[in-house]
């Protein structure tokens, strides 16, 4: 009894020394070499970074790059943030929770990187309009964007002869065509509220200021004003969907669409992968939302999907910045842009996917903004209440709550932009 | 009981093996899915519950290396196992300690309702002051998460052992003291294996809990590019989203290594939980 | 008296660590999450305090609000209906029947498998296959995940699932404390079936009928893995339960200062009942 028991316990210590051994070895065993760890948010690009650390570091002699690309990446990262346990780069999107780090104070100035040069300024230009008020530095690199509107069944559209809408007329007739066809016009996952946001954002860049959150924020307008058209278009959307769309989430929208089972889906390109993944031949296009009867009025919605970000732990600048030009070289971004049929945000010829060919003309010609939900705060859960919306179906309900949580969950930015302004008014 | 008469209640019985159908289902479902291919599952019941046209392995292949099943596997167990360990010799001490002076000295009748009272409080408001402080002192990794399990189980263990300890007639420790043996002796050799049935409660309701648990391996050991079982899970549902086929066959991996060490175990674990519910 | 310093002092040198060691990763996490309750931190970063605005904010937030009713909602439902089916199930299991011991041991395996893989298999199950049957005896067709009126129905459903097994398991250890001489004195009364139920053995197995309406009550209001693996809070925010929402705002959210004060609430508002549920029963125990 006594004999067991005393085996037990050394085996316990044993597992417990092994445990703690296996915890200190971790970072030796790079001799001398500097390492940088990046750490990326975007599930479905795992293997990318995977092939892209391999080829970084059987170029490089001195630097060793370590990819991390956890699940729930967000969570994760914030929770290293908690603990102040920072990666050298993070791979992030361009939307509220950059502007939370830099509004934290957590990412370091890097316009003094060269590589800046190459990124179109368009971009930059919409980090710069994240932040909460104006600062001089930059703290990301744009690598990629994506963009969001209507995806279509290309073959579906050719059989049928049917045409690209230009307008919001337009898309109304041809959602009457596809149904007198015998077709479902589009198929929503909106179990995932997320997915409500994608049509929301189509129909916001066309129908609202860009800078509408800003706005709304320095006390000029209310969304109840600036918002008015998009909930009823949602609404006649909604209409040409397939019964139930509340019951069915991203994943079940993504298998029906690669099925056929729809002829549009109204999401963005990061989809595509997904859609591929449940049928490899399928063709797919993709147009511009057209939210306005105005043709002229209608952007592309279009925004950073992927950044690079140098936190201000970072013990060695000079070498994340040698991993940068690395991951920015032409043949390294053509290789992401493959896979991905993502748009790049570095200025050079590149080959696009076949899936953006309806949305080229405007990434050429730069029409384009950025998602509105990239400005709001996830707290507030614009996503549920689009959803709430769309059952419910009240539009003043939906839009006074809009900006009566708007200032509520925005408090603290309000007043930071308002001290902002009164110190730049003096 | 014999005395009512041998009669068999067969109503009784076939009602309930019937109602087993409710438990059956769900696991059966899953299995058929785990072993179709995605062109099986036609969107109707009788492509989803039929059987697979074989029954191939393929998707279990995937599904453990997608998950990095044998890590995994092997992380969950030596978590669960030294929590186990350490909870059964930590708690049934402390349990010792107050369940034999609660009565009479304020500062043991303090000290437990102080620990037993920690069973209400929810895990949400401990969990971000508990990253941060881990973090602090090292601890955010596996030896943490069983630190941590030690802590959380700590209420519900303590009020079993002193439950229990009701039991041990305090005649046993005097009749060693007699002897001059110390009290610490006192209790390993005598009291700690007289305790033995409540171990096997403590050890069954620790070992589910800790099993089965996420957010605690989630929020702690991120970042140190190790996973649990269940955490794995997680990983799955965004890479193979799409998939429904690969992901239920990574759902019956997480389920059967519990469930083999149920049938296994049953009537030791069965007794463990009916233990704790009398105590 | 040397000897009994000795073991007192044998009892404080392990009382003592170990209170410590409870103290650093109990108490002092719950007094740090106090002490953001009354910032607006985001977890990280820098932060200010606010007084007691979060307190204030809370009992005016409408989703707040209506996260404490699902959630109650939720568990005085679902503990009335693992309570009846289990108490059912438990007698089933606790007459002379045929396999006692292996259906035991079936009726318990949803107890020992992890909720979130559950969770999973469900929300499949209540997507694909729940509607296909509800078509076929001409119903609409529609999932019960998807409807604001039901989804908490499915949630419902699957904790109870799980839940049915542990306290099944309790209740059948609390009839075989009934010993068999009740019974024969009951039916020299005459008290057969429903009445031989209500007026002996109930009252007998009350102890346990506390137990597991405690733990059933608190388990069902930290609800969390359900919600996470079925509906994540839809349709339309019908289904946000308290930990969800503290976790899902408080953690992935910008929310943390906020959610620290609803989850200290929270904290308060358990104790409470589950004092309350102890002393209600306890006195109902006490008169018999």
């Amino acid at each position: 009894m006594k004999r067991k028991k005393v085996k037990a316990l050394l085996f316990t210590g044993m597992l417990a020394v092994s445990a703690l051994l296996a915890g200190c070895s971790k970072d030796k065993d790079m001799d001398g070499k500097t390492v940088i760890e990046l750490v990326q948010y975007k599930p479905e690009a795992v293997e990318i970074f995977e092939n892209l650390a391999q080829e970084f570091n059987s170029t490089h002699e001195d630097i060793y790059l370590k990819v991390e690309s956890p699940n729930d990446a967000m969570t994760i990262l914030k929770t290293r943030f908690i603990r102040e346990d920072y990666p050298d780069i993070i791979g992030i999107g361009g939307d509220i929770n950059y502007s939370y780090f830099v509004d934290s104070e957590i990412l370091a100035d890097i316009s003094d990187y060269e590589g800046l040069k190459k990124i179109k300024q368009a971009y930059i230009d919409i980090l710069e309009g994240l932040e909460f008020v104006p600062t001089d530095g930059i703290y990301g690199v744009p690598y990629v964007a994506n963009a969001a509107g209507v995806l279509y069944n290309r073959q579906m559209f050719q059989e049928h002869g049917w045409q690209i809408p230009k307008t919001w007329d337009e898309l109304m007739q041809l959602c009457e065509q596809i149904k007198n066809a015998g077709i479902q016009p589009f198929y929503f996952g909106f179990k995932d509220t997320w997915t409500c946001l994608a049509p929301w954002n189509a129909l916001a860049v066309d129908l609202a200021p860009s800078d509408v959150c800003k706005q709304v924020n320095r006390g000029d307008t209310t969304f109840k004003k600036e918002y008015s058209e998009i909930p009823d278009k949602m609404l006649s959307l909604l209409q040409y969907g397939q019964n139930s769309p509340f019951a069915y989430g991203y994943n079940d929208a993504c298998i029906a669409f690669a099925r056929g089972e729809a002829a549009m889906f109204t999401i963005g390109s990061y989809a595509v992968p997904q859609i591929k993944s449940g049928n490899p031949e399928l063709d797919i296009d993709s147009f511009v939302m057209p939210g306005s009867n105005q043709a002229e009025e209608n952007v592309l919605n279009s925004g950073v999907d992927l950044q690079f970000c140098i936190t201000k732990e970072c013990k060695n600048k000079e070498a994340a910045y040698k991993v940068l030009d690395f991951l920015l070289s032409h043949d390294m971004v053509q290789m992401y842009l493959d896979e991905q049929m993502a748009v790049p945000c570095v200025n050079e010829q590149f080959q696009l996917a076949s899936i953006l060919d309806g949305m080229k003309e405007y990434i050429e010609e730069g029409r384009m903004y950025d998602y509105q939900d990239h400005y709001y705060p996830s707290e507030m859960a614009v996503d549920a209440q689009i959803q709430t919306f769309l059952i419910e179906k009240d539009v003043d309900k939906f839009l006074e709550k809009f900006d009566r949580d708007w200032l509520r969950y925005n408090r603290d930015i309000i007043q930071k932009v308002k001290d902002y302004e009164k110190s730049q008014g003096k | 009981m014999k005395k009512y008469g041998e009669k068999v209640n067969w109503p009784i019985t076939i009602l309930l093996i019937l109602g087993l159908i409710t438990v059956a289902f769900p696991l059966y479902m899953t299995i058929m899915i785990a072993f179709k291919q995605p062109s099986e599952m036609t969107n109707n019941i009788h492509g989803i519950l039929s059987f697979p046209k074989s029954w191939s392995l393929e998707n279990f292949k995937e599904a453990m290396r997608v998950t990095d099943f044998w890590n995994s596997l092997g992380n969950s167990i030596f978590i669960t196992l030294l929590t186990v360990v350490v909870s059964i010799l930590i708690h049934s001490l402390i349990g010792y300690a107050i369940g034999r002076n609660k009565d009479h000295s304020k500062f043991y009748k303090i000290s437990y309702l102080y620990i037993v009272s920690g069973m209400f409080v929810p895990f949400a408001i401990l969990m971000m002051p508990l990253v941060k402080q881990t973090a602090q002192i090292g601890l955010d990794n596996m030896a943490g998460v069983i630190i941590l399990y030690v802590v959380f189980y700590m209420p519900m263990n303590v009020l079993l052992y002193t439950g229990y300890l009701k039991n041990i007639p305090i005649a046993l420790e005097e009749a060693a003291k007699v002897d001059g043996a110390s009290t610490w002796r006192t209790y390993w050799s005598i009291i700690f294996p007289l305790m033995k049935p409540m171990h096997a409660t403590v050890a069954v309701l620790t070992a589910l809990g800790t099993w089965n648990d996420v957010m605690t391996p989630l929020v702690i050991m991120s970042g140190s590019g190790k996973n649990t079982l269940p955490l794995a899970q997680l990983n799955f549902q965004t890479q193979f989203g799409t998939n429904y086929n690969l992901a239920f066959a990574s759902y019956l991996l997480a389920m059967l290594p519990i469930l083999i060490f149920y049938i296994i175990c049953q009537k030791q674990i069965l007794s463990g939980v009916v233990n704790g519910a009398v105590k | 008296m040397k000897k009994i310093n000795d073991r007192q002092r044998t009892f404080l040198m392990i009382t003592i660590p170990i209170l410590i060691l409870f103290f650093c990763f109990n108490t002092l996490p719950l007094i740090k999450g106090v002490i953001y309750s009354f910032t607006n931190f985001k977890g990280y970063g820098s932060y200010d305090w606010v007084g007691i605005r979060n307190y204030i904010d809370l009992f005016q937030d409408s989703r707040v609000g209506k996260s404490y009713l699902f959630t109650f909602k939720l568990a005085v439902v679902a503990t009335i209906i693992v309570n009846v089916l289990s108490l059912i199930l438990a007698l089933g299991l606790n007459s002379k029947i045929k396999f006692k011991s292996t259906l035991r041991g079936l009726y318990f395996i949803p107890n020992i498998l992890g909720a979130l893989v559950v969770g999973y298999i469900f929300n499949y199950f209540f997507t694909y296959i729940l509607p296909e049957f509800s078509k076929m005896i001409g119903g609409s067709g529609d999932s019960i995940l998807a409807s604001t009126k039901w989804a908490w129905v499915a949630i419902v459903l699957v904790c109870a699932w799980q839940s049915i097994a542990m306290n099944t398991i309790i209740y059948i250890s609390g009839l075989q404390t009934v010993p068999e001489d009740v019974y024969e004195a009951g039916s020299i009364d005459g008290a057969t079936g429903f009445a031989k139920f209500k007026n002996l053995t109930f009252p007998l197995i009350l102890p346990f009928f506390t137990i597991n309406m405690v733990l059933c009550m608190k388990n069902f209001l930290m609800v969390f893995d359900q919600i996470m693996a079925l509906t994540k809070g839809g349709p339309a925010q019908s289904t946000e339960s308290i930990s969800y929402l503290i976790y899902n705002n408080g953690m992935s959210g910008g929310q943390f200062g906020f959610q620290s004060a609803n989850a200290v609430i929270f904290f308060i508002v358990i104790v409470v009942i589950s004092i309350f549920q102890m002393n209600f029963l306890g006195n109902k125990e006490e008169q018999l």
